[in-house]
């Protein structure tokens, strides 16, 4: 057994732990947020894909002993909404958790861009490969601002998806890319109309 | 792209027809959806299977003993003490059960990752070390995974306990077709073109992992299992039978499932054997299985050898299909006897063909259990059958555009019943298979190396299964008193957006919005009876449950709001959670007045009203059971799907890259194009594993030599072409009230075969196993450059190959000696 420290979405986490613990094991059992799934063990499918001091890795394939005091983003720290108390209680505060799903954006005060962008893409099937491909799209974006849909396929080639396809999730992250670019939203953008245009 | 339905009632617009955001999304973006791997329950232990290292043993003995001295271990079982007290499950075959599947191999492992022992601990890791501590003695023997060698009589036997109804030695089951005379066809025939074809073993390999967490209730008796599964009822009413309790005492719930393709479509050991240890405990108890688990002990794609020939007319006229399919299906089967029957019948449209003459042997091999998957067998007679059309049109000259053109179903008059007993109640696939031709510019010059295909196939929308003698699901709907409503359903959704596309059909049908409309997770304690989700009968047969449902909880609410506002039902509509009279839509009562008046003010009611607005729907769709020669309506409708194919193959390192596809669907109505079109896209992605890399590899013991996603190629993001030229031309059900047709498996059947012939008109060399890997194709065109011919067949024109390479050389199907009550003359046919 061994103590770690880890800051999780910006909450410290600490625990004594059997050393096997895996990163990905630290997260969903001590950490308790288990939008990071276990997919293959294998560091193959990417379901487990989280960020560690800022760089992404599949946590099914670290020890949590070898990230000792780093700092831990997850799928649930993506979207603020979910990670901040209702420290002020209104109707809404309380009751407004859903919105009309046509209003979420990409704001700081519900969705990340690339979520935002996966929901108007319908790039979420079964969602069990979603947290993943969203991790790493947000990284891989925020370090390649204008990728061509080609690039966003060699981004994702380490994430397995069986429902869709991948159309679906290039589009949205193309869309996403127009929107952290800042790029005025073009005439009927979403459900991926954009991509024959984009060729690719 | 798909056309929105444009059919105004009321005020508000209607939702079915267009692409609404899945209600679905939220939570699965955001990392608060819970797969059965989230479940925590509190006291909850967990457990870990010991499975067989080797495919086929006699096992000498399993000793559990030194697990339980392992800390933390807190039970063990294995397979001897279970023998008569748990019953074996499996198939039904005419309505009798085949008990082949027990949950823990007893005197003979059949295949690799067979399922030893087990053992319950406190943590995942103690678990794992008391498997370790299991001890086994086996006495390997002989493997067979090769199909056509467990058909010799010399061959090791798999199953030795059960005797078939159908079969014997390894032929667990036997399939026929005789409609029309073959050997009419083929001696009028201008062409007969004969090939063997063989097709892989693929993985659903569906993301989330197979598991559950059973949670007996020592005081109750209650047994709640919750299961990454694709059906409630079925696991519930297997287990009760195995575990010998009540119905009433066995509740599935499922948690959000994580795709399934077919392969959650079953009880599988681990359920059981969850099971087992919480009713011993006392305490909840999960199991999770690994990747590599559900590679070697999950359901495949039944692989097969097909000896197919097809007679063809001087005109391009199909006149005759025959084949003999030795149908592998691993060492054991709950649907994979099934796979060939639904396959092959319906695997003969969108062609009307006269004359089919088909035999099947159903073969045991040691290898994993076959199974449904996206497709259930129709794109492996696709894949022969499209090819054959291919060979027959160049023999004699023809455009294959052409002959597919003269063949597919066009008929002047809806419905149309084929010849083999489907009764077509629309179709487009003739203008989808022009359309598709088109968009990959079918008619224009080739680069070398480069080469395009064409297939077409329908897919069954549901079917009544031959085993199961019933295709039905349900919806129960209540309109709760504030207005909102909530749809009961035991048809699991795992990737399908049941949610969104059972609220359009409600929202559209009572006016309500859509926000308010919820799914409540699936429930064998609260949900009304179904089937389950598979076979691509969501949208049209649970759709049509929804749908009725609807109309019934209409019918309740307008009688209401009729009272109230003391005009008749007739006059009034709905709209905007409003009911209103007819031309003012800004008057009106709210739903949540109606609802609460039917719950807390029942004396308001109508005389005679029966209280609360809750109704339930169940709809079986009007299909016929197989009959004796395999003829038969089998599913409602049919959905087309015409595929092109525009393929590169690099002759430097054998990679085959698909460079543009077009995909052209019927689908009938469509309720959410979105979602329609994602389900088109997945589908051709599964049919491209299938092609191009996707295969069970067993060694000669019959190890899998590829159980994990290292080595086993799952297709990635960029072996996929952009999927820009995908469409519909709807051709509405008439047999569906919404005019519905299956979606989630008509993209897969088609694609293996239209890269299959996009290949060869690349390369020259035919294709007749799969997949086609780049080190196949290498040596394919090595030998043809070698060997200096225009074409090539890979593999039966190489040196190696050892099946037999031409038609005097096939075999006789081993079932056409057993049943005597046919005139088998195929030895006179030759």
């Amino acid at each position: 057994m061994q103590k770690v420290c880890l800051t999780v979405n910006g909450r410290e986490v600490s625990a004594e732990i059997d050393e096997r613990t895996l990163l990905l094991e630290f997260v969903r059992d001590v950490a308790g947020l288990t939008g990071t799934h276990n997919g293959c063990l294998e560091a193959r499918c990417g379901c487990c894909v989280i960020e560690v001091d800022g760089d992404v890795v599949k946590s099914c394939n670290v020890l949590a002993v070898q990230v000792d005091g780093a700092e831990v983003t997850t799928i649930e720290g993506l979207a603020p909404q979910r990670l901040a108390p209702v420290d002020h209680i209104t109707t809404q505060s309380l009751a407004g958790m859903y919105r009309p799903l046509e209003a979420v954006r990409g704001t700081p005060d519900d969705l990340h861009p690339v979520q935002a962008a996966f929901h108007r893409c319908h790039a979420v099937q079964c969602g069990f490969c979603t947290p993943g491909m969203v991790m790493v799209l947000k990284d891989y974006l925020e370090e390649n601002p204008e990728p061509t849909r080609d690039d966003v396929r060699r981004a994702i080639a380490g994430n397995l998806c069986r429902c869709t396809g991948y159309q679906h999730i290039v589009d949205a992250a193309m869309e996403a890319a127009a929107e952290l670019r800042g790029d005025p939203a073009p005439e009927g953008a979403a459900h991926g109309a954009t991509a024959a245009a984009d060729g690719g | 792209m798909t056309e929105t339905q444009a059919r105004p009632t009321g005020v508000a617009p209607r939702l079915v027809g267009t692409s609404v955001p899945r209600k679905e999304d939220l939570a699965l973006l955001t990392g608060t959806a819970r797969f059965v791997d989230d479940l925590r329950l509190p006291g909850m232990v967990h457990a870990r299977i010991l499975r067989s290292e080797v495919a086929h043993a006699r096992v000498r003995s399993i000793d559990t003993a030194p697990a339980l001295e392992v800390p933390g271990v807190l039970d063990a079982l294995a397979g001897a003490e279970l023998v008569g007290k748990v019953k074996p499950w499996g198939d039904l075959m005419q309505d009798l059960l085949v008990g082949d599947h027990f949950p823990f191999a007893t005197d003979k492992v059949l295949y690799q990752g067979q399922e030893l022992a087990a053992v319950v601990a406190e943590t995942k890791y103690q678990a794992w070390d008391g498997c370790e501590a299991v001890r086994v003695d086996l006495d390997e023997l002989p493997a067979v995974v090769d199909p056509e060698e467990a058909l010799a009589p010399d061959a090791p036997l798999v199953q030795e306990q059960i005797v078939y109804e159908f079969g014997e030695g390894n032929v667990f089951d036997r399939y026929k077709v005789r409609i029309g005379d073959f050997g009419a066809a083929e001696a009028g025939a201008a062409v007969v073109v004969r090939q063997r074809f063989a097709t892989n073993k693929q993985a659903g390999a569906a993301l989330d992992p197979h598991g559950c967490v059973a949670d007996y209730d020592s005081f109750t008796g209650v047994l709640t299992l919750y299961s990454s599964t694709q059906s409630i009822y079925m696991v519930r009413d297997v287990l009760a039978d195995v575990l010998q309790i009540p119905r009433t005492k066995v509740r599935v719930v499922v948690p959000d499932v994580g795709a399934g393709f077919g392969s959650k479509a079953q009880i599988f050991g681990h359920e059981v054997i969850a099971s087992l240890f919480s009713m011993r405990l006392g305490r909840p108890v999960k199991l999770v299985l690994s990747r590599g688990e559900i590679f070697r002990s999950g359901t495949t794609r039944n692989a097969q050898v097909r000896y197919a020939e097809l007679a063809m007319a001087a005109d391009g006229e199909i006149t005759g299909y025959r084949d003999y399919v030795v149908h592998n299906t691993g060492a054991m089967s709950v649907w994979g006897n099934q796979v060939v029957h639904i396959g092959t019948n319906v695997g003969m449209l969108p062609y009307p063909i006269p004359n089919i003459h088909v035999d099947s042997d159903i073969v045991h091999t040691t290898t994993a259990p076959g199974g449904p998957l996206r497709g259930f067998g129709i794109p492996q007679a696709i894949w022969a059958k499209e090819q054959l059309v291919d060979m027959a049109a160049r023999e004699l000259g023809l455009d294959p555009l052409a002959v597919r053109e003269r063949n597919v179903i066009d008929p002047d008059e809806f419905p149309f019943r084929t010849p083999m007993g489907h009764v077509i109640d629309s179709t487009s696939i003739k203008q989808c298979l022009q359309a598709s031709a088109e968009a990959v510019d079918w008619s224009a010059p080739r680069a070398p190396y480069e080469g395009k295909g064409l297939a077409v196939s329908m897919k069954y929308t549901s079917c009544r299964h031959p085993s199961l003698d019933t295709d039905l699901s349900a919806v129960r709907l209540r309109l709760e008193t504030d207005g909102t409503v909530t749809i009961y359903s035991s048809d699991v959704s795992h990737g399908q957006s049941h949610a969104t596309m059972l609220a359009q059909i409600v929202a559209d049908g009572i006016g309500v919005g859509i926000e308010k409309v919820s799914l409540a997770p699936p429930d064998s304690m609260t949900a009304p009876f179904g089937l389950g989700t598979y076979a691509s009968r969501g949208a049209a047969v649970l759709g049509t449950a929804c749908r009725l449902a609807t109309e019934r909880l209409r019918d309740k609410i307008l009688a209401i709001a009729a009272h109230v506002l003391e005009v008749g039902p007739e006059d009034l509509d709905t709209g905007h959670d409003r009911v209103f009279v007819k031309g003012l839509p800004d008057s009106g009562i709210y739903l949540e007045i109606i609802a609460a008046t039917a719950a807390y003010r029942t004396h308001q009611l109508p005389p005679g009203f029966e209280p609360t607005l809750e109704t339930v729907a169940t709809y079986d769709t009007p299909t016929e059971r197989e009959g004796s020669d395999g003829s038969g309506n089998l599913s409602v409708t049919y959905s087309g799907a015409a595929h092109a194919a525009h393929v590169r193959v690099d002759p430097d390192t054998g990679r085959v890259t698909v460079v543009d596809y077009a995909m052209v669907h019927d689908t009938g109505t469509v309720i959410n194009p979105l979602v329609v079109e994602g389900q088109h896209h997945g589908g051709f992605a599964m049919g491209l594993g299938m092609a191009l890399s996707e295969d069970y590899v067993y060694d000669a013991q019959g190890r899998q030599l590829n159980a994990s996603f290292k080595d086993y190629l799952a297709v990635t993001a960029p072996d996929v072409p952009e999927l820009t030229k995908t469409a519909e031309i709807p051709a509405p059900s008439t047999m569906i009230p919404g005019g519905q047709k299956g979606a989630g498996e008509s993209g897969t059947g088609p694609v293996p075969a239209a890269i299959g012939n996009a290949v060869f008109d690349a390369t020259g060399v035919r294709f007749t196993v799969l997949p086609i890997t780049p080190q196949r194709m290498l040596v394919a065109l090595r030998e043809k450059e070698r060997q200096g011919v225009e074409t090539l067949r890979y593999p039966d024109d190489m040196p190696d190959f050892t099946g037999p390479r031409r038609h005097a050389d096939w075999p006789s199907p081993v079932s056409a000696g057993a049943d005597l009550d046919f005139d088998f003359d195929w030895e006179d046919d030759d």
